[in-house]
């Protein structure tokens, strides 16, 4: 039961963990086989030059031997390349495969040693949170104190921070850069970005008064808009007429500076889409779920006697997140004495006081040997005596 | 695990073939490399060349041609192995659940309080440097007040740690009367831990150990049998505790024990729950995500709307573990409903507890009997219990 339940929760939750190095490796692949296709075709190249050269009536030796010089040289290349790429791709695999080994370990761990590694897995979670949240800061330094910096996706996340930093300086090469770098996949998830960070910049050259420059621009980049950006096209275009201190709807809007930030929340999502993260963090998914199957109504009784301090629920702050949150279902009765904690069942039978209070049979014996057979009601300080206390049948 | 494994195999398929097309590409074209050279190296200067010649530098030519195209075919050819990977990790791992967030959730406020819970948390943990710098992050303003006992928490137990009782032992002693009023034994252990470690140097400290021993003076009562084993213990002073029946006392499980003492004493008065609440909420949380991913599948096929829209229960019942109950909760066995303030529990003259609900359906006229056995009594004698 627990081994699966210990699988269980690994594969609800590490998705992220090992799916965002896939996409890297994925990406790799390609990039290694760009970098391999180009320099085979430099060798194929230099092969049909020395082809040339030898189908000429006379070839000198001088020739030759610089054409096969040539040769040695692209095929070098070829093969440092090849090497570097293959090296990178191997070196993606193992960060997989580190993270696979890590998700294992748990299975095989001593019931000792599980407390660490739930810790690390919270830490984990959190330094993912925070990189959501652009904590950068608070992320690195969790990763480097726990160690975790190989299990988390932290540097997807920088170089993000980066194109987010630049943009909301108003750059936007760092941004057309990574659109280009990704070229085709955003093309497959039919994404926009590439298209408005163009129209951001032809706004920004008629907000300088740039017009001239602004058409050129336009003509680069709009020209090839299919016909959904078209009326978008169409529309930043009519700024050209208008001065950018304009009060015309919906030009106004068109040359409100807020619009960097809408890009930026843009490219956020669209690199959590392309390294196919969920729109929230396992932290908050796992945290909700948490605090739901822990919630009861007791947590949330108006004189707040029903708290108890252990409880997650309970706590300050969490107990404010938790409330639009559904309470745990419960099909049957579990007691737990409010003196000792512990369970009421055979061995610690719930008895009930005479003002109507349900305490285990234990806690109230050793109170009672203490006072001389008399108990003390901890809710409501009423004294009795044992003999008073009567049992309570809870199927 | 089968979904580790899964993954692994793929990883390593992938990884060798990796490696094979590495080691195998190197050695080919370096051999075209070695070919092209050795060629270059036969040829006589200053002459032409001769048809023999130029024909096998055609073919050699053509060899290199070929190899190298085999070399980026090949590469291609692994594009099936990498994607595989992609596809187990897909097949084998959850992607998805949004389906049980409430997506109601995000607000600022929201987000400031679980800013701060993670701040105290790691506090608590004494991770003070991470706390400090998402206070900066997150533009939090956390009081001063609220991190005072965690850091004293945190000295202590450092400190206990490091085998030095002094700080805690002060610390019970400032707070000796709540301690009591608990029940705690945390003072009693402490002053243990210092006696054993002056009889652990045999009969040279055996009077400040004898004078030492007046601190337990106070807790003689509640420690009667603990105490006679110590002062037993004296008995073999000369010839060492080690070598005496009284070995356990120098077992290392009594400075494990004191602080789990200390942190369970010391938050129970501090009205703190002893493990950080975000590791119990984590930890549930992931206990919790498996069932409800799998009933969301079936609410879906279903069309039922989403785990979270319908109603106030989850869909389900978690069993988290003894560990998790943290309150009593009682479900009408008769209407398998979790008892509320309008529906709260009742027990009967007999001693069963049902719900009101159930009591006031059970009814006829003025009469009930029990469901469970056979008394048969007036409904107004039931009273409302208390859990």
């Amino acid at each position: 039961m627990d081994k699966e339940q210990n699988m269980a929760d690994v594969k609800s939750l590490e998705h992220p963990t090992l799916k965002v190095p896939y996409e890297v490796l994925n990406k790799r692949f390609r990039a290694a086989q760009k970098n391999i296709d180009r320099e085979v075709s430099h060798v194929q190249n230099a092969g049909n030059d020395f082809e040339k050269c030898l189908q000429k009536s006379s070839v000198s030796v001088g020739e030759v031997t610089q054409a096969i010089g040539n040769m040695v040289e692209k095929l070098s290349i070829l093969k440092r390349k090849a090497d570097e790429s293959l090296q990178h791709e191997i070196d993606a695999a193992r960060v997989i495969k580190r993270r696979v080994d890590h998700l294992k370990e748990v299975e095989n761990l001593p019931d000792s040693a599980k407390p660490l590694w739930h810790k690390k897995r919270l830490d984990r979670m959190i330094v993912e949170f925070f990189l959501r949240k652009g904590y950068y800061n608070s992320a690195l330094k969790l990763a480097k104190h726990s160690e975790i910096e190989e299990l988390t996706n932290i540097d997807l996340f920088l170089t993000s921070k980066e194109v987010e930093e630049s943009l909301m300086k108003h750059e936007t090469s760092p941004c057309l850069a990574w659109c280009h770098d990704n070229k085709s996949k955003l093309r497959k998830m039919r994404s926009t970005l590439e298209f408005n960070v163009h129209k951001q910049e032809f706004i920004e050259l008629v907000r300088n008064n740039n017009r001239i420059e602004a058409v050129r621009h336009a003509r680069k980049y709009f020209s090839n808009a299919d016909t959904v950006q078209l009326q978008d096209v169409q529309k930043v275009m009519g700024l050209l007429a208008f001065p950018s201190d304009t009060q015309i709807f919906p030009y106004k809007e068109l040359f409100d500076p807020g619009r960097w930030h809408i890009l930026v929340l843009q490219f956020r999502e669209e690199n959590f889409k392309l390294h196919q993260l969920n729109s929230t963090s396992v932290f908050t998914a796992a945290l909700h779920a948490g605090l739901s199957s822990l919630k009861t109504p007791h947590c949330y009784k108006k004189d707040g006697d029903g708290k108890s301090s252990d409880c997650p629920v309970c706590s300050r702050h969490l107990n404010e997140i938790a409330k639009p949150l559904p309470y745990a279902h419960c099909a049957n009765s579990r007691l737990i004495c409010a003196i000792s904690g512990s369970a009421l069942n055979e061995n610690n039978p719930p008895m009930i006081l005479p003002n109507g209070y349900v305490y285990g049979f234990s806690a109230l014996a050793t109170m009672a040997t203490e006072n001389d057979g008399r108990v003390v009601c901890p809710k409501t300080k009423e004294i009795f005596s044992l003999d008073d206390a009567q049992k309570v049948f809870v199927m | 695990m089968e979904s580790c494994l899964a993954v692994e195999r793929e990883l390593d398929r992938v990884l060798a073939k990796f490696n094979g097309l590495r080691n195998h590409s190197n050695e080919a074209v370096e051999e075209l490399i070695h070919s092209l050279q050795s060629i270059c190296n036969e040829l006589q200067s200053g002459q032409d060349i001769t048809s023999t010649q130029s024909a096998i530098l055609v073919q050699t030519v053509k060899r290199v041609r070929d190899a190298v195209q085999r070399v980026s075919t090949e590469h291609k050819e692994l594009h099936g192995s990498v994607s595989k990977v992609g596809k187990s990790v897909d097949r084998n791992f959850i992607s998805d659940f949004t389906a049980v967030t409430p997506d109601t959730f995000e607000n600022a406020k929201n987000n400031n309080l679980l800013n701060e819970v993670i701040c105290e948390h790691f506090l608590r943990q004494g991770m003070l440097d991470i706390a400090e710098s998402l206070t900066q992050d997150a533009r939090l303003e956390v009081d001063s007040s609220r991190k005072e006992p965690f850091l004293e928490l945190h000295r202590i137990l450092e400190a206990l740690k490091q085998r030095d009782l002094d700080p805690a032992l002060e610390w019970a002693c400032m707070n000796r009367d709540i301690l009591i009023a608990q029940r705690s034994s945390l003072e009693f252990k402490l002053h243990r831990l210092r006696f054993i470690e002056l009889i652990k140097e045999g009969t040279r400290r055996q009077k400040e150990a004898l004078s030492y021993s007046r601190n337990f003076a106070m807790f003689g009562s509640q420690h009667a049998r603990e105490l006679q084993v110590l002062m037993g213990s004296l008995l073999y002073l000369p010839q060492g505790i080690e070598n005496s029946p009284y070995i356990s006392l120098l077992e290392p499980m009594y400075w494990e024990e004191i602080c789990d003492v200390f942190t369970r004493d010391a938050c129970a008065l501090m009205g703190l729950s002893v493990e950080s609440p975000l590791s119990v909420g984590i930890r549930a949380g992931c206990k919790a995500l498996p069932p409800l991913l799998s009933i969301k599948q079936v609410m879906q096929q279903r069309q039922v709307a989403s785990v979270w829209s319908s109603k106030d229960e989850l869909p389900v019942e978690i069993e988290l573990g003894k560990e998790y109950h943290y309150h009593s909760i009682f479900a009408c066995p008769i209407l398998r409903q979790q008892s509320n303030e309008n529906n709260p529990p009742m027990r009967l003259v007999c001693g069963h507890v049902i719900s009101k609900d159930a009591l006031n359906k059970l009814s006829s006229g003025n009469k009930v009997k029990c469901p469970y056995c056979p008394v048969e009594q007036i409904s107004t004698e039931a009273i409302q219990i208390y859990f």
